[in-house]
């Protein structure tokens, strides 16, 4: 390929993703769910700041020396100290960190084994369709958090990247479905049939031809997805199976809820509820905004 | 096909989902590290004990023996023996179905009434200010964690009002009262307990029926038939409420099936935070404290409530939609 061939297909993808944001600008909700995401990224970002500050910052293992447990806001701690004397607002800051780690690679790890089995369960039909469609019914029917919750219980304490890790493998089902049946659509269409004639192998037909075809749905379901990861995790730290060397919001909430201080510490209690909330909103209308461009008929009513 | 066909059909299928779970769990808790027999028999126990529970278990044969023990065993109602309780796994789980179930269907009935006659009313009153409040306090109560809706319930309405229980399903000592109490005390003092984790679980499920209510009720008034109720001259209402609504209501009873995993995540939250004795609870408390036994079988429990609960969804529909022929 040579350079003018390579500028050009670079300039139809500039152009293509100008077009998409032109439409997507159309969506408030969805622009107001970039909004808050852009401000929870910043958090993500400075969270690393507060513990170059100073060492007492460190979310997870800085203590004030002149403080050994509780306290309410002060100068020193905006939103106060923890029952070991750590820092509540790098506490929240670094949640953000953990908060999109945790939402955007467990929901990737799902719609890309959706995607995939959505595509290949389309594509070829008869048994394998039958046996990956079964798997995904079961899985659709049983709700995520006991079977983390049995998982748990044989494996005992599990990492962050396991939970992550599990949660990316209980939530492809809902994404192969919706994929499988783009699939079965699409496979009919007359440029699958050009394409084979000229002999492309299915692979090729699959993942060349087929797939650009469903990734705005992807995505779609992505945005879904960390909605619900965020939800998952934080619920699994807050009842006791998180990572208790990563600090997430449920982790706080957690911690709060079992020293004690569940009623008489409003800034340990609120701010981590409402930063769960905010960000699984702003992926929820991020989703809302795309359903808008991927399905015309919901547009402007 | 029949309806019984069907439904025998359906049970038959749970039935195998039900063996698929269990052989995946007993793959799950033998292919841990470590001695097998640790899984099935208390570390604190006497070696006596341990020989006798070995026995049962087969835990000195071959793996393909200990699974059609352990299958046998299931069949028979047998879990083994709760580390922590001490007592039989299936004597436990039996007293914690019956909160599940009042809590799961009382809260799931409520959210669909709540959330099909509120999407019903801002749907038909859209553009205004209450379909805008709605919708936005609907997105809150979808993305908002129940636990934490929870605790701040707890704290306001039990800790600083001081009208409503911490936690918990029944007021021991009024239920050991000297001379017995009526069951209409009972009942009400199970009904005091169920209001607060109704209520929250109530609030994050209803959020979604009703915005896809609201959606599937914007759709069917663009219909030609609600154009010609209007034109007839029919009251507001009657083409609001038998006209488009009825119509409008189809995909949220599809949704209820589907929705079924969603709503049990929710009621193993809530029972955790509201320490109501259900199987959920008791599923995380066996997680915690590594009671396999009796995590085992809260799970296979659980799911069994599941589905039966999309079996009753699944007849709903059919029940609801006539067109629907198996």
């Amino acid at each position: 390929m040579n350079e003018i061939e390579v500028r050009a297909r670079w300039q139809k993808r500039k152009e293509r993703i100008q077009h998409t944001w032109t439409l997507f600008k159309k969506s408030r909700v969805g622009l107001l769910g970039i909004a808050i995401l852009a401000l929870f990224s910043v958090f993500a970002l400075v969270s690393v700041i507060p513990p170059k500050i100073d060492e007492m910052y460190a979310p997870l293992s800085g203590t004030d020396p002149d403080i050994i447990g509780f306290t309410q806001p002060s100068a020193q701690h905006p939103l106060g100290t923890d029952f070991m004397g750590r820092d509540l607002f790098s506490q929240l800051l670094e949640g953000a960190k953990w908060a999109l780690i945790v939402g955007i690679t467990a929901a990737a790890t799902s719609v890309i084994i959706g995607t995939v089995v959505g595509l290949v369960s389309g594509y070829f039909g008869g048994i394998v369709d039958t046996l990956l469609q079964r798997t995904a019914d079961i899985l659709l029917t049983l709700p995520g958090i006991p079977i983390i919750l049995v998982i748990a219980a044989a494996v005992g304490e599990m990492s962050i990247w396991n939970i992550i890790f599990l949660m990316g493998m209980l939530g492809w089902p809902g994404t192969s479905k919706v994929i499988r049946s783009q699939v079965l659509s699409l496979r009919t269409r007359p440029f699958i049939e050009s394409a084979l004639v000229s002999g492309a192998s299915s692979s090729r037909i699959i993942f060349r031809h087929i797939a650009p075809n469903v990734l705005p749905l992807t995505f779609l379901y992505m945005t879904f997805g960390v909605t619900a990861a965020i939800g998952v995790e934080a619920a699994l730290s807050f009842i006791g199976l998180g990572d208790p060397s990563t600090v997430s919001w449920g982790m706080m909430l957690q911690w709060c809820f079992r020293s004690g201080y569940t009623f008489n510490a409003p800034f340990w209690l609120l701010p981590p509820g409402l930063c769960i909330t905010f960000l699984a909103l702003s992926f929820y209308l991020i989703g809302i905004g795309t359903q808008e461009i991927i399905n015309p008929r919901l547009r402007e009513r | 096909m029949s309806m019984t066909r069907f439904l025998v059909r359906r049970i038959f299928e749970i039935v195998v989902t039900l063996f698929i779970i269990a052989t995946l769990i007993f793959v799950l808790f033998r292919v841990m590290p470590g001695d097998p027999a640790a899984m099935v028999v208390n570390p604190k126990m006497t070696p006596e004990l341990k020989e006798i529970l070995r026995m049962r278990f087969g835990l000195d044969k071959p793996l393909w023996e200990q699974y059609v023990i352990y299958v046998n065993n299931l069949l028979h109602g047998e879990f083994g023996t709760s580390f922590y309780w001490e007592g039989d796994v299936f004597d436990i789980l039996k007293t914690r179905i019956f909160p599940t179930i009042l809590l799961f269907t009382t809260g799931t009935l409520l959210a669909y009434a709540l959330g099909v006659n509120l999407g019903r009313i801002i749907a038909w009153r859209r553009g205004g200010n209450l379909e805008y409040g709605f919708t936005v306090g609907g997105l809150f109560f979808l993305t908002m964690p129940i636990f934490w809706i929870g605790l701040l319930a707890i704290w306001l309405l039990s800790y600083r009002l001081d009208v409503f229980p911490v936690g918990g399903m029944i007021t021991p000592e009024i239920w050991s009262a000297p001379g017995g109490v009526s069951l209409l005390t009972k009942i009400a003092d199970v009904g005091y307990h169920l209001f607060l984790p109704l209520t929250v679980y109530t609030i994050v499920i209803f959020a979604g029926n009703m915005l896809l209510m609201k959606n599937s009720m914007l759709e069917t008034l663009k219909e030609d038939y609600i154009i010609t109720a209007r034109a007839k001259g029919l009251p507001e209402k009657k083409v609001r409420d038998h006209h488009a609504a009825r119509n409008a209501m189809l995909p949220v009873v599809t949704a209820l099936s589907l929705a079924m995993a969603f709503s049990f995540n929710g009621g193993v939250i809530t029972e955790t935070t509201f320490s109501w004795p259900g199987l959920g609870r008791t599923l995380v408390q066996a997680s915690l404290s590594h009671d396999y036994p009796l995590a085992q079988g809260a799970f296979i429990m659980l799911a069994g409530v599941v589905l039966m609960a999309v079996l009753a969804a699944d007849i709903l529909y059919a029940y609801l939609d006539p067109r629907i022929t198996y």
